[in-house]
């Protein structure tokens, strides 16, 4: 009875005796040194990247989406590809910050913060994509946006791409209010403990006059929980929605019900994958390994795993569907997905995001942050690919054979792809250097008796 | 100086474009001044306000000043005639003679500036009907690329200075060669005769690349007399084509279209059986007639005799030889026995048409069939003048060039030799004579190695004539003044004839070509006819006059011993022992865009995808499956060909042509010019070394027993890449072109409901109710379209289409708003061909409007689906959503360079915005000419008739296979064809509420034999589309 209780008490969440002031130390240190030259070099090298993104961002603006790969049957291709991708990246972050908060997973205190970073600039990586995906940027930025204007000329609500606009304006906003809501208490500590008055005073404007006090405290509180209850719904709706671009649409291989759920569930993957193979590399860097501890990473790794067979689900519902429906261009897109020219995306897509996550039934790879780190770069790279052979295969073969045509990328199109990696990064080192990468405040409350009822917490 | 010199130079300032009409005594004279602005681009500020306030009051002192002046009075615009309105477009008749054809024409001209090419509705030949290539010509027009003044060597020189020169040279010549087309118009054959009168020591002629050469020698000696056969295949049931690609590039394609189309509509009256024509075609290329055939037969041309001649036998009722062929050619022997009993019970009524390049010996044995099944007067009209003069033997333009210590002067009028000379290689020849004079509209191969290259005008700026059938002359008239400093080739010969001859008092008169042809019309046709000039003026007015003695009716007798003798003539070059099949033949044909190459410069037609093969700018060798088998080659290799082992060959890429007759590879002349500005220059290779010297009786377009050799791939070559903007040519067993054969039909007329499953459609909103105006709608009829893509070309020009360029078409992003899908089943070896004009169909639930985020795309109360340009912001969205891909997107600046030059700009419709970078185009059922016609029945109280309005594409149709109009009235062509038994709409399972019906295509196979059972190996698992 006492062996069975004893298995089911939750690991502790900080590991080793650790004092408040250590746990400072170790996540304000990095935020008050001079960068190391692992940093400096890092960030040189996704500074490089993030330039070129924007590079390329101008030479499509000036001269045309003829830069693209994109043709007459592939209307879309990489951009949308990658704004669905890093749309879905952001999604463990809101998940970790507002569900598991929700249900009371204390386990997520260490990785939230960060996650919900990751959300900020996934988003904001993602905005690039549709502004500079239309034919002129430079009417669409406005013109997609419900203004008042002199023409009388509304936009089209029936469209999904309208319902985007809401969606994800919506989600960036809250998961930006989110995070900084909770950087507030944090944000207070750097202010405290900071030497240098333009710190002091930077931290302190961002701080909001934060004092601390009980009313401080319980607002804090409220509003942290109000936000977890706004953002928990965006969650869902946020990929839901994007997945109506396509899911409304008459393309075979996008009209699909099945799309909300499967896109939620593999937005939820992706942006795991994405947490763990940054969070891997932060903890080692910054030393953090007692804050996010391998039990942190397992619990990620089991959610992995759990979407992961939600997304296999997905892509054999779609097959059985196509089948039982009898709709032949549907059957055909399917067939044509799985052997035709894109089959090479296809089954990277699978193996990528089906048969690697498998490895991670294996309790020693879940709990080595060295074993798991190749398959969740490998589920970033199948899920980059899912997004592509949706968007793409079906396009390049819909209802009329003489259309049909294959897309090829361009180098403007890696570069914008590639330096979205570089830019996403260099937002990430720049948060490192900045701010608190762990949620400070809520930790302290974590550690050994710092609450009433010993090291248990429920 | 000439009045022609003090023009200023057009391309630096054409801005202003004076169009004065070189015209004389009657009213269609005058033609507004054309004041085209160059505004400042971007916002108007107060500095650049007041700019052009002094730049304009400037340009109104000085701009009369500096205005051309025409070469004769000009009716001042100050009072201008009545007809002449801003904006409002005037139409003149006019003949298109650039081609090997002359159709008529209809000029639509605005505020002075001719804009778009229509056929001309009452000329008897097209009917209104327009090729692609005559669509094409006002590019040219405003193609600044023209050569724009007379050249000598490399410097600019004037015409006086030419003239002075020329004359000089021909004074002093003791051998002059004059190299002509087959010159289309007789005055332009007068104007020579004179100028050989003038000149003694001068002779005649007449070069074409591409030509009838040995069918025009073999009706000579069979027929007695020069002339021409003309297919009435309205009249025919049983038609076979051996070789002769009639809907496409042999004889007046237009013509024959629409009369062949006539025999293959349904309009419910009979029985199918017994109305529909039925179309045999032995062919060695796959050919847009090959691609409408009932059956199709590949068949390599050194067996097209032994097939002729077995069938004359078997129409006589003796099989032997035909089965001893069949057997021989592996071909299916009911089939061959089908054929010739079709032909002889069909007397009268049944017709057999060579193709040109075929030797002699075909056309006698085809002239003994035609007799044998009673051809001649029924189904074939002898025209004893043909539009075109013979050709002469290339052997003997190059023996009065070269012998005899060679000839002083040669002038290559309006032909391009250095470029398509048989078996390449006149360089050499042309280096040889001391003074060359080159006549050409571009500067070409061959003007670049003249002394003098001379511009001539184009056809929109000259005066000129042609011969229609039945003794109609029809009229050629400047609309526009010369854009540039050229000279009419003609005129030109005048002058020189005036200079050699000043004795000859009716030159004297003369002043100007104008004057010749006036002259020779009132001599030579109104000779009897007081009504002199109103008849002239007629002719202006309509185009054409009926004159002298018809000699219709005319009938020749058919000498049976001539025929048999010349039929028995075995020519060893490409006769050969056919059978054995194991040696290659070459077959040279004419590109359908680009003719013989004379269109390479011009941009629409490179971009025009091939009917058949759908490659744009360039093209390859195309083979079928089974040699490419057997040779080991496949799309995209590289192979030089060797026409014989010591002989010219050339390196082309190859193309896999389903249908391709085995053993045979076919190559098309019209590529691979090395002169011919930027748009035709490195674009494709040219075939030209592979064109033989044409002998007697010997075809010099096709050659037996050449050599493939596969060549290593190289780095990627421009020139010699394949794009194609078709990939996928199986319909995947896709309800899409639903077929039917006419026993179908008879049994069950209705048998289009049974080809594919259509659920019940439901509406989830209300029905919009569209009696209250018009609802326009469209409808294609199946049956008649051959697939000549000409409406593709009518549409580009009415409608401002980009041309995107061969490596944009390599990206999938050609602009055009129609397109002809074409989709092959059966075996590869000779596939069942199904073709499809798709455009926008215009949904009444588009999926593409209810997706675009900015409300750019929204559905009108006449049913059109209408595109914003102003307010896209190029989502895409509505293309991706769009399950038929017919919208368009600008995905670079494709206007561009055309958008910003003071010439090429001039092309453009004004009714027609034209389209920046990053918005969605697509076809908008022509609504700038909808609303016209709704203006006017306005205004004129009226309601719109039917036929009033009309799409380009419907316009050019030759077929009349597209019908547009108002679905609301009963009576209209369209409602009835929406009501056809035969209509069906492409993916109308959708629910996305098609407007563009699709009559079903009825073919009429033989009872006896089933298609395409006949040869090939099939390879394809799709047995047959349309079902689903």
């Amino acid at each position: 009875m006492s062996e069975q209780s004893a298995a089911l008490t939750p690991p502790p969440l900080v590991t080793g005796s650790v004092s408040v002031r250590q746990l400072d130390n170790a996540i304000n240190g990095p935020l008050e040194s001079f960068p190391t030259m692992r940093w400096w070099i890092a960030i040189s090298v996704t500074g490089t990247l993030a330039a070129w993104f924007f590079y390329c961002f101008t030479y499509t603006a000036l001269v045309g989406i003829g830069s693209w790969g994109n043709n007459n049957p592939v209307g879309w291709g990489w951009a949308i590809t990658n704004f669905v991708f890093w749309i879905g990246i952001g999604h463990a972050g809101t998940l970790i910050s507002a569900i598991l908060f929700l249900l009371r997973q204390r386990w997520r205190t260490g990785i939230a913060r960060f996650a919900e970073a990751m959300t900020i600039f996934a988003v904001i990586c993602a905005l690039q994509f549709p502004l500079i995906h239309t034919g002129r940027p430079w009417l669409a930025w406005y013109w997609l946006l419900p203004l008042p204007n002199a023409n009388n000329i509304w936009v089209n609500f029936r469209s999904p791409l309208m319902w985007d606009v809401v969606a994800v304006s919506t989600y960036g906003l809250v998961s930006a209010m989110f995070w900084y809501t909770g950087l507030l208490p944090d944000l207070a500590t750097a202010r405290y403990r900071a030497t240098n008055g333009l710190r002091k005073f930077v931290y302190g404007l961002l701080s909001l006059g934060w004092n601390g006090s009980n009313r401080s405290w319980s607002h804090y509180e409220k509003a942290y929980l109000l936000f977890a209850g706004l953002s928990t719904p965006l969650v869902l709706s946020v990929h839901s929605v994007v997945s109506f671009d396509f899911a409304v649409s008459v393309i075979p291989g996008w009209h699909t019900t099945i799309f909300p759920p499967y896109f939620v569930a593999g937005a939820i993957f992706s942006g795991f994958a994405m947490v763990a193979t940054l969070i891997i590399l932060l903890r080692k860097a910054f030393h953090l390994e007692h804050i996010i501890t391998r039990d942190h990473l397992e619990a990620m790794n089991r959610i992995i795993i759990a979407t992961s067979l939600m997304v296999g689900y997905a892509y054999l519902t779609e097959f059985f569907i196509a089948w039982y429906s009898g709709a032949a261009y549907e059957r055909f897109t399917f067939i044509n997905r799985a052997t035709g020219p894109y089959a090479w995306a296809y089954w990277t897509m699978v193996s990528c995001n089906v048969l690697v996550p498998q490895l991670l039934w294996f309790k020693r790879i879940r709990r080595s942050p060295l074993l798991m780190y190749p398959i969740v770069i490998l589920v970033n790279v199948g899920m980059w690919f899912e997004r592509f052979v949706i968007v793409v295969s079906s396009l390049a073969g819909d209802y009329l054979p003489a259309n049909w045509d294959y897309f090829r990328p361009t180098w403007i199109d890696i570069g914008l792809f590639v330096g979205s990696i570089g830019l996403f990064l260099t937002l990430v080192l720049l948060f490192c250097r900045f701010l608190p990468t762990v949620a400070l405040a809520e930790t302290k409350a974590l550690l050994p008796g710092s609450q009433a009822g010993g090291g248990h917490h429920d | 100086m000439t009045q022609q010199d003090e023009s200023l130079d057009v391309k630096a300032d054409a801005n202003r474009i004076a169009s004065g009409l070189p015209s004389p005594d009657d009213q269609l004279a005058a033609i507004p001044v054309r004041e085209e602005r160059s505004w400042p681009p971007g916002e108007m500020g107060r500095r650049s306000a007041m700019k052009l306030m002094a730049a304009s009051t400037l340009l109104a002192v000085g701009a009369p000043g500096c205005r051309r002046k025409p070469h004769r009075k000009i009716v001042s615009m100050v009072d201008p005639p009545e007809y002449q309105q801003p904006g409002i477009p005037v139409f003149y008749a006019s003949t298109w003679n650039e081609g090997t054809v002359p159709y008529g024409v209809r000029v639509k001209s605005v505020d002075g500036r001719p804009i778009k090419i229509e056929g001309l509705p009452d000329h008897p030949v097209n009917r209104g009907a327009s090729s692609a290539q005559m669509q094409a010509s006002i590019l040219s027009l405003y193609d600044p690329e023209r050569l724009q003044g007379p050249r000598k060597g490399k410097q600019d020189v004037s015409w006086s200075q030419v003239d002075h020169e020329v004359i000089a040279a021909l004074k002093a010549a003791n051998r002059i060669v004059l190299v002509t087309r087959s010159l289309l118009g007789p005055s332009e054959r007068a104007i020579v005769e004179r100028l050989l009168k003038a000149c003694p020591a001068a002779s005649h002629f007449v070069y074409e690349p591409i030509h009838d050469g040995t069918r025009r020698t073999a009706w000579k000696s069979i027929y007695g007399r020069d002339g021409e056969l003309q297919p009435q295949l309205d009249k025919a049931r049983i038609i076979l084509a051996i070789g002769s690609d009639f809907l496409g590039t042999d004889g007046p394609d237009l013509e024959s279209t629409r009369r062949f189309a006539t025999t293959r509509c349904l309009d419910g009256q009979g029985k199918a059986v017994e109305v529909l024509s039925r179309l045999y075609v032995v062919e060695s290329a796959m050919t847009v007639t090959g691609s409408n055939a009932d059956h199709r037969l590949p068949l390599r041309p050194s067996a097209m005799r032994g097939f002729a001649l077995a069938l004359v036998s078997a129409v006589k009722g003796e099989f032997g030889s035909l089965d001893r062929f069949a057997a021989e050619h592996h071909l299916d022997k009911r089939l061959l026995r089908a054929m010739a009993g079709d032909l002889a019970s069909h007397k009268g009524k049944s017709v057999v048409l060579a193709g040109p390049h075929l030797p002699t010996a075909v056309h006698a044995a085809v002239a003994l069939l035609n007799g044998e099944i009673g051809a001649m007067g029924k189904t074939l009209r002898w025209e004893p003048r043909p539009a075109a003069l013979p050709v002469s033997r290339v052997a003997a333009i190059e023996q009065a060039i070269r012998d005899e210590g060679g000839a002083d002067v040669v002038c290559w009028l309006g032909v391009n030799p250095a470029y398509d000379w048989p078996g390449g290689g006149l360089a050499e020849l042309l280096k040889s004579v001391k003074f060359t004079i080159g006549y050409g509209q571009y500067h070409n191969e061959t003007l670049d190695a003249c002394t003098f290259a001379l511009p001539d005008t184009h056809f929109l700026e000259s005066w000129n004539d042609a011969i229609g059938p039945s003794g109609l002359s029809t009229l050629c008239q400047p609309v526009i003044a010369p854009l540039f400093k050229s000279r009419q080739q003609a005129e030109s010969l005048l002058v020189w004839s005036k200079a050699l001859a000043p004795e000859d008092k009716e030159l004297a008169d003369c002043k100007d070509w104008h004057d010749f042809v006036q002259g020779r019309w009132r001599r030579d046709l109104f000779a009897a006819d007081s009504s002199w000039p109103g008849m002239w003026n007629a002719a202006l007015r309509t185009g054409m006059v009926q004159a002298g003695d018809s000699k219709a009716g005319e009938s020749v007798q058919l000498d049976l011993d001539a025929a048999t003798r010349l039929a028995a003539w075995d020519d060893r070059s490409t006769q050969g022992d056919s059978a054995t099949g194991d040696r290659l033949e070459v077959l040279i044909r004419p590109h359908y865009a680009l003719a013989d190459g004379r269109f390479a410069s011009n941009a629409w037609l490179q971009e025009m995808p091939d009917p058949v093969s759908k490659l744009v700018w360039g093209g390859g060798v195309m083979v079928g499956p089974e040699t490419a088998d057997r040779l080991g080659i496949s799309t995209d290799s590289l192979v030089r060909v060797n026409r014989s082992d010591d002989g010219p060959s050339v390196v082309l890429p190859v193309l896999v042509q389903p249908g391709v007759a085995a053993g045979v590879l076919v190559v098309t002349l019209g590529h691979g010019r090395t002169r011919a500005g930027d748009v035709g220059t490195g674009v494709g290779v040219n075939v030209a070394p592979l064109i033989g010297k044409q002998g007697d009786s010997s075809s010099a377009f096709v050659s037996v027993g050449v050599s493939v050799q596969v060549v290593p791939k190289g780095p990627p070559d421009r020139s010699s890449r394949l794009v194609r903007t078709q990939k996928t040519f199986s319909m995947m067993d896709r309800p899409i072109v639903l077929q039917g054969t006419a026993s179908e039909y008879d049994e069950n007329p209705a048998f289009v409901k049974t080809r594919k499953h259509v659920p019940p459609l439901e509406q989830i909103d209300a029905e919009y109710d569209y009696t209250q105006g018009p609802k326009w709608v469209m409808a294609i009829d199946q049956n008649a379209c051959t697939g000549c893509s000409g409406c593709v070309i009518a549409c580009q020009a009415e409608n401002n289409i980009s041309v995107v360029g061969k490596d944009q078409c390599a990206r999938g992003r050609e602009m055009h708003w129609m397109r002809i899908d074409r989709y092959e089943e059966g075996s590869s070896g000779n596939p069942t061909v199904y073709q499809q004009p798709m455009l926008c169909q215009q949904c009444d639930n588009a999926p593409c409007e209810s997706v675009c985020p900015v409300n750019a795309t929204s559905h009108s109360m006449e049913g059109l689906n209408e595109q914003v340009y102003n307010r896209c912001v190029g989502t895409r969205y509505c293309a991706n959503n769009c399950p038929y891909k017919v919208r368009r997107f600008n995905f670079l600046d494709y206007r561009g360079e055309a958008m910003r030059d003071a010439v090429r700009q001039l092309v453009y419709n004004p009714q027609v915005t034209v389209r920046s970078r990053g918005v969605m185009e697509k076809c908008t059922f022509c609504i700038q000419r909808i609303n016209a016609a709704k203006f006017h029945a306005k205004n004129a109280g009226e309601k719109i008739a039917d036929g009033m309005v009309q799409p380009a594409c419907a316009e050019s149709c030759p077929a009349q296979a597209i019908v547009f109009g108002d679905l609301n009235d009963p009576d209209s062509e369209v409602s009835k064809m929406h009501a056809s038994s035969l209509a069906y709409f492409v993916l109308e399972e959708l629910n996305v509420r098609p407007n563009v019906a699709y009559l079903a295509r009825v073919t009429n196979p033989h009872p006896e034999v089933t298609p395409h059972s006949e040869s090939g190996h099939s390879v394809s698992s799709h047995s047959k589309g349309g079902h689903s």
